[in-house]
């Protein structure tokens, strides 16, 4: 008799010949959170996904409720009561919040969907979830942070055995993650055994009971979760030591870079002004809905202005269409790397240099190998693993390495006015160090202004010469130098 | 040191995307030639280029458009009725004219399609499938439904410049043009990126509506310069000598690699699946096989072809 939920044994996958899970062993018990840690590409996604039936192990074997099995497909683990929310939104843009939540097992009878009774589910679980979203809303207009509750709330109603959580939280702040914690630990109550990725290592003490790190496709460490220090974590999961979190030193800029002036944009933010000194990092912080993202979607163009003035380096700029603003030396990162960033059909090292191609081109011919160099230069610096090198097809990357490509999009891109949007989702801890260290190196020494809009308060604090907290649409407190530290962030914007 | 080897074992294992299609060509050649006695021939070679310029200046463009993700059905009436545009202006008034006027109408057949496509929205199969049942009609009009005959207008159809025929010679220059633009300029790779994901396409700033646009008026002038030069190998100009040309170059395009979804394909895979219809034709003729049969073997093609782009994407989505 076995008391484990489920036992993945000895498991190795490999992809075109290369093998990126050698031999892992994997255990989950009724009732219990297992968080799984690892860098980018380490294989956490390949190891649930291999679960949840979506892709099959090369070798090893699957255990899920006594049964042993060689070959697993999605329907054969969905039987057997896998749930898994993935890494990457899931969800039918054109459809309704409510028909998302119940997306293939929409309530009724006969054929016939009972709309009254789904939104009514719809709008309890949303409940539970405390978060305010309109049930008839359609999914595609909706910040990707309520589309990942979305996901949380469809796995919710089906009833898991096994939930498995991949990175459901990259984009949402702490206060919506607290939210997500308490239902899981209803879940664990009922015997629900789960298994949880993620890149933020304070979340593990708060909600797992055991942690396994996974480093180069080989499962390095399992501890208890109690008491499991985050510097032994850390160093399991990179293979050596890391640096200490600190405040970056402090940095004099001066001179206008980008300066906006009672900016609005109808309900979503309102009379926003700033002023972004050339060469300087400004954060944007708040919880999902305060508008943060929004300001920096309405500079780019993306959404309607309806007030307000925007000055680049002095020069008034009208936002109109990002290809506007894109050829008056703007740069945006979307936080919807999937629908909005990536060419997935295409290889890294296009993904890299597509901002590029102007200044790369000579009368309109770029030179492939420019690309291959631009791609070298930043896959190194962000440390990308793309094993095939550049003529990869993005798709293949695991989750934080795409992240860290269209990252470097625009580093090589030299824009004078760079706006990120979550620009770290899904990315490892080390490799965030060196990506904040590459933002502001790049910012003091190009004399670029950075505003990046965020949810993650550490990000705040490594990252930001000045942060500005926004809640419901407003600028309500601004931080410089020391004064930036977590617990005021956070009360300021809650 | 152990990272280049690595990518380089990866590099031999990954099997080019048209292989599959080579081998085919391949295996349909060695058969014909054995089959029949006329097949392995200089001239029949040269009967085969022949016949496949017409459609190859139109497949082109046609590779641009599938690669931005949109599709031009309206080009195989648009061919006819520049085909008697070409028959009427050359008996009335002078070639010079006829060209100038047929290619003055393919352009301005591109910019209504461009038009409605990028500024009015309208979904570019439906536009041309509109087009392609409207200019069907009113090449019928021009001509009352009859062909029209035509004299001293064979030279752009039948003569050989050093000893190569005049539209192979076109076709050659358009191809090689369109091969460079898509693999070198920053034009041919916005459109692959535009195919691969239009709304990150925008957002990175490319200019998409415009690179569309200028696509939509390729494709139409393509098609009106493959009218003049079929009616000047017929003649004649007939409005139903077009007919089936759109289906004729989706088919060589898709079997050539190119993803009905866009993001993906390549000028030698059309080139490649355009020769592969080309022998098909030739060696069924050769073989006396009834025409029917060649109908029928070329909407067996189109499916075949379809099923393997969509058998394609499938594995990429079980794979990732
Ligand atoms: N379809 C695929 N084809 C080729 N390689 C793949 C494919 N899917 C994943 N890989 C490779 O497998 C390795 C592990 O990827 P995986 O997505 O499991 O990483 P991960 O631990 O989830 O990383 P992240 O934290 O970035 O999400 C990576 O090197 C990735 O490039
Ligand atoms: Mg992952």
């Amino acid at each position: 008799m076995n008391v484990d939920l489920a036992h993945l044994k000895d498991i190795r996958k490999s992809f075109n010949g290369v093998e990126v899970l050698h031999g892992v062993d994997l255990t989950l018990a009724p009732g219990e959170v297992l968080a799984l840690l690892g860098e980018n590409g380490a294989g956490k996604s390949t190891l649930v996904k291999i679960l949840a039936g979506d892709i099959p192990p090369t070798s090893g074997s699957i255990t899920i409720a006594d049964t042993e099995l060689a070959r697993l497909d999605v329907y054969q683990a969905r039987q057997l009561g896998v749930r898994m929310i993935f890494q990457e939104l899931n969800d039918a843009p054109s459809l309704s919040v409510a028909e998302n939540i119940f997306l293939g097992q929409w309530p009724g009878s006969k054929g016939f969907v009972a709309w009254g009774d789904m939104r009514e589910k719809a709008r309890e679980i949303l409940k539970r979830l405390e978060v305010d979203i309109d049930v008839d809303a359609q999914a595609g207009s909706l910040r990707v942070g309520e589309r990942q509750i979305l996901e949380i709330a469809r796995a919710l109603t089906q009833n898991a055995k096994i939930l498995v959580l991949d990175e459901p939280t990259a984009a949402l702040s702490n206060a919506e993650v607290e939210r997500l914690f308490i239902v899981m630990d209803q879940l664990k109550k009922q015997g629900v055994g789960m298994i949880y990725i993620t890149h933020r290592l304070d979340e593990v003490s708060r909600v797992a009971d055991r942690v396994q790190v996974l480093r180069d496709g080989n499962s390095v460490l399992t501890v208890d979760a109690k008491g499991a220090q985050r510097e032994v974590l850390v160093t399991a999961m990179l293979g050596h030591e890391a640096l200490k979190n600190a405040r970056p030193a402090a940095v004099t800029t001066s001179g206008n870079g980008l300066e906006i002036k009672n900016f609005s944009s109808g309900d979503d933010f309102n009379d926003v002004s700033m002023t972004i000194n050339a060469g300087e990092v400004v954060c944007l912080f708040g919880k999902i809905g305060s508008g943060s993202s929004e300001v920096l979607e309405s500079i780019y163009g993306l959404r309607p202005v309806t007030g307000g003035s925007v000055h680049i380096f002095g020069k008034e700029f009208k936002p109109k269409s990002p290809q506007e603003s894109s050829s008056s030396g703007i740069g945006y990162l979307p936080a919807d790397r999937q629908r909005l960033g990536s060419f997935a059909s295409r290889s890294v090292a296009e993904n890299l240099a597509v901002a590029s191609w102007k200044a790369m081109s000579r009368l309109g011919f770029v030179d492939a190998g420019n690309e291959v160099k631009a791609f070298s230069r930043w896959s190194d610096a962000l440390k990308i693993s793309a094993r095939r090198g550049p003529t990869q097809e993005i798709a293949t990357l695991s989750g934080g390495n795409q992240q860290k490509v269209l990252l470097g999009r625009w580093f090589e891109a030299k824009v004078q006015v760079l706006l990120l949007v979550e620009p770290t989702r899904g990315v490892d801890v080390g490799a965030r160090r060196d990506i904040y260290d590459i933002i502001r190196r790049q910012a003091k020494e190009s004399g670029m202004a950075v505003l990046v809009a965020t949810s993650d308060y550490e990000e705040v604090v490594l990252l930001a010469d000045r942060a500005l907290v926004m809640s419901r649409g407003k600028i309500v407190s601004e931080f410089t130098g020391n004064s930036v530290d977590a617990n005021s962030l956070i009360s300021a914007a809650s | 040191m152990s990272k280049t080897t690595e990518v380089e074992k990866d590099k031999k294992r990954s099997i080019p995307a048209s292989a599959p299609l080579m081998a085919f060509f391949v295996g349909l050649f060695i058969y014909f030639s054995v089959a029949s006695e006329y097949f392995f021939d200089i001239e029949n070679f040269r009967n085969i280029a022949v016949a496949l310029a017409v459609t190859g200046i139109v497949c082109i463009p046609g590779t641009l458009l599938m690669i931005a993700g949109q599709v031009d059905l309206s080009v195989g009436s648009a061919a006819a009725v520049s085909g008697m545009i070409m028959a009427n202006m050359v008996n009335k008034h002078s070639i010079a004219v006829g060209l100038a006027v047929a290619l003055v109408f393919g352009l301005t057949l591109g910019i209504i399609n461009g038009f409605l496509v990028t500024v009015v929205g309208v979904n570019s199969l439906i536009t041309t499938l509109g087009g392609l049942a409207t200019l069907y009609g009113i090449a019928l009009l021009i001509g009352n439904g009859q062909t029209v005959m035509m004299r001293n207008f064979e030279w752009l159809g039948t003569s050989q410049p050093w000893g190569v025929p005049l539209p192979v010679l076109i076709f050659t220059v358009i191809a090689i043009m369109g091969a460079v633009s898509l693999r070198k300029s920053t034009y041919g790779r916005s459109l692959y990126a535009i195919g691969s994901n239009p709304n990150a396409a925008r957002v990175v700033g490319i200019r998409s509506n415009r690179l569309l646009f200028i696509t939509f008026v390729l494709s139409s002038v393509g098609a009106a310069l493959a009218g003049a030069v079929l009616c000047s190998q017929l003649s004649a100009a007939d409005p139903n000598a077009a007919r089936g040309l759109e289906l004729e170059v989706i088919t060589a395009i898709v079997l050539g690699g190119a993803s009905l979804a866009g993001g993906r394909g390549s000028m030698f895979g059309t080139i490649l699946g355009l020769c592969t219809i080309g022998i098909l034709n030739n060696g069924l003729i050769l073989l006396d096989v009834p025409t029917f049969w060649q109908r029928v073997a070329q909407g067996l093609m189109l499916i075949i072809a379809v099923s393997f782009d969509s058998l394609r994407q499938k594995l990429n989505n079980q794979r990732s």
